[in-house]
């Protein structure tokens, strides 16, 4: 058990420290690339991958990586802003009908049911696509995608513990409803919807990208990662690289999220065993 | 009378009203929130359908069509009256082309079923096997490799897969064409791309529910026989594993709609998905409505069917216990 527990915790160690890296990157990066990431030299357009251009140029001779690092923060903080408001919400709706019961209860689990009937892609591009196009709306599109699930977890976690013995023993010491809920059933409820978070961050990447791709996302001149390879898809035969090294990119975000959603885990599960 | 009829019977219809109960309140949920979609769009409707080539309309003609389409009632009558053409198959004319959006939907749907399809087929043809391998040679070579190679499917965007897959094998390779076209050819990269990110999570899945069924004590009773290994595998393993495989195809048809908006705009399939994409490029509300409706519709319609499969497929819900 100690030996495990020291292997999760070290894996929690390795993917904070990948997640500091990442942060890093995305906000002091922009600052510190060796070329101007918006700024056209038709003269270099095209240019493969090499010496004056680790990761080569696109069509108008933008350095790709300095555009791959300036776009880093787009896709990073995007993804946490979604992550961020749908856990407050989902939570705050959830812990309430968990908490109240009855009537609420049962209209609120009716509304998460009536959005997860809606295949998530094909509603989180509705949205976009009805707001118009912006990274605000892209978030807000994908916040009513991954709602539910907090809403639906949150709630099942306060009804399991609603009628757990210290919770009643709370009660018949006359704790009144929201001392209960914010320091008895929160706590509790925490852990297994934080790792949820956690492992939801890469996916909400994905979409992003996706709807930015499509063109629902964030606009031009953003370097986002999804609509920089769209913009690329033109030139696949001519400078592939720009394709392939934004995808890797968006691969590399996605698994320090994922390794940190997994290791998290691991990690709250062995602190629930000991 | 009654009492001779098997029991099961009864019962089973029971829960299927049960769940078709469900169901149509879903179905109000659905159409309500789509509605809301587009009664909270910018953009008035009565202006779209007048306007024609760019040219300014009068106040009073618009006001006119909007009296005429009942645009000028509160929110509610404007919901039953949406819903009663929706019954009737009428979802407007799209803004853009002028047609039904109804017609429009229907003649793009057979290219997204048909691509759907192809991939559902690519994906059940190939992760079965190799996720009941994964599962036979658990943390073995086999096993390892499968997962790295599935790791890395299901953190790469779909979009990101199509275009390698075009790189590779239209524009390198040269055996596919670039623009889907509508021959067999076209369909087949748009369905591997839409296929790949799926298979590696069916392997996983197949894996999971492999393992778990291996584990049962019914499967010890088996070698103790002196069953051989494949015997126990291919027949009761697989068998018993059918169930949560139909769960599994439920969910991943949403998955697959979804999918289905990147891939077909990036190869030019002319299919449901990209016909959203350009409505949506167009401000084409009613088309982005249509499709909305008719995909959580269809979506609903699949998991009903999977949960009704379910009850004769299981005999213990069947039965009406568990």
């Amino acid at each position: 058990m100690r030996i495990q527990t020291r292997h999760t915790k070290r894996w929690l160690a390795v993917s904070l420290v990948l997640l500091a890296g990442l942060f890093a990157v995305a906000l002091a990066g922009p600052y510190l690339v060796p070329h101007q990431p918006f700024k056209p030299d038709m003269r270099q357009a095209f240019s493969p991958p090499g010496a004056g251009h680790i990761l080569g140029t696109d069509n108008l001779g933008r350095c790709v990586f300095c555009r791959i690092v300036a776009g880093c923060g787009t896709s990073v903080f995007s993804a946490l802003a979604v992550v961020t408001i749908v856990f407050v919400f989902g939570t705050g709706m959830g812990v309430t009908a968990g908490f109240l019961g009855g009537a609420v209860d049962r209209v609120v689990m009716k509304i998460t049911l009536v959005f997860q009937a809606f295949p998530s892609f094909i509603l989180a591009v509705a949205v976009a696509g009805i707001l118009g196009n912006g990274l605000a709306n892209s978030v807000l599109s994908l916040c009513a995608v991954y709602w539910t699930t907090y809403c639906r977890l949150a709630r099942s976690l306060t009804v399991s513990l609603r009628d757990m013995p210290y919770i009643r023993a709370a009660r018949v010491c006359g704790a009144g409803k929201l001392p209960i809920l914010v320091k008895y059933v929160l706590p509790n409820a925490a852990p297994a919807l934080f790792v949820t978070a956690a492992l939801d961050v890469g996916s909400v990447v994905l979409s992003m990208a996706g709807l930015s791709f499509l063109g629902l996302g964030a606009i031009r001149p953003t370097a986002e990662w999804g609509a920089v390879m769209s913009e690329a898809k033109d030139y696949l035969q001519t400078a592939p690289w720009i394709i392939l090294f934004n995808g890797a990119a968006l691969f590399i975000v996605v698994t320090v999220f994922n390794l940190l959603g997994d290791s998290l885990r691991d990690a709250l599960d062995a602190g629930g065993e000991i | 009378m009654e009492n001779t009829k098997p029991a099961s019977l009864p019962v089973l219809l029971k829960s299927l009203l049960a769940s078709l109960g469900q169901a149509l309140l879903l179905v109000a949920g659905i159409t309500f929130l789509s509605f809301l979609l587009t009664y909270l769009s910018p953009g008035d409707p009565a202006e779209q359908m007048l306007r024609k080539g760019g040219m300014m309309v009068s106040e009073e003609a618009v006001e006119k069509k909007r009296e005429e389409l009942g645009l000028n009632e509160p929110m509610l009558v404007r919901y039953g009256l949406w819903v009663k053409n929706l019954i009737q198959g009428n979802l407007g004319n799209s803004y853009k082309s002028r047609k039904s959006v109804a017609s429009e939907l229907a003649s793009a749907l057979p290219y997204t079923v048909s691509l759907t399809a192809l991939s559902m087929l690519f994906v059940v043809l190939f992760a079965t096997p190799v996720g009941i391998l994964c599962a036979r040679w658990q943390n073995g070579v086999f096993d390892n490799v499968w997962r790295g190679i599935t790791y890395l499917f299901s953190s790469l965007p779909s979009f990101f897969i199509s275009l390698l897959l075009m790189y590779v094998f239209a524009l390198r390779l040269g055996w596919l064409p670039v623009i889907a076209g509508k021959g067999w050819k076209g369909i087949l990269m748009p369905a591997m791309a839409l296929a790949a990110p799926l298979s590696a999570w069916y392997i996983r899945q197949i894996r999971a529910i492999v393992l778990r069924e291996i584990e049962k004590g019914y499967i010890d009773g088996l070698r103790s026989r002196g069953i051989p290994e494949r015997t126990i595998l291919f027949r009761h393993v697989l068998k018993n594993s059918l169930l949560p495989l139909v769960t599994l195809f439920g969910i991943s048809v949403g998955n697959m709609l979804g999918g289905t908006t990147i891939v077909e705009s990036i190869f030019s399939w002319p299919g449901v998905g990209r016909l959203a994409v350009e409505s949506i490029t167009a401000r084409d509300y009613p088309m982005i409505q249509g499709y909305v409706v008719w995909m959580a519709l269809i979506f609903l319609a699949v998991n009903f069917l999977v949960d009704a499969s379910y009850r004769f497929l299981d005999p213990r819900v069947r039965r009406g216990g568990a």
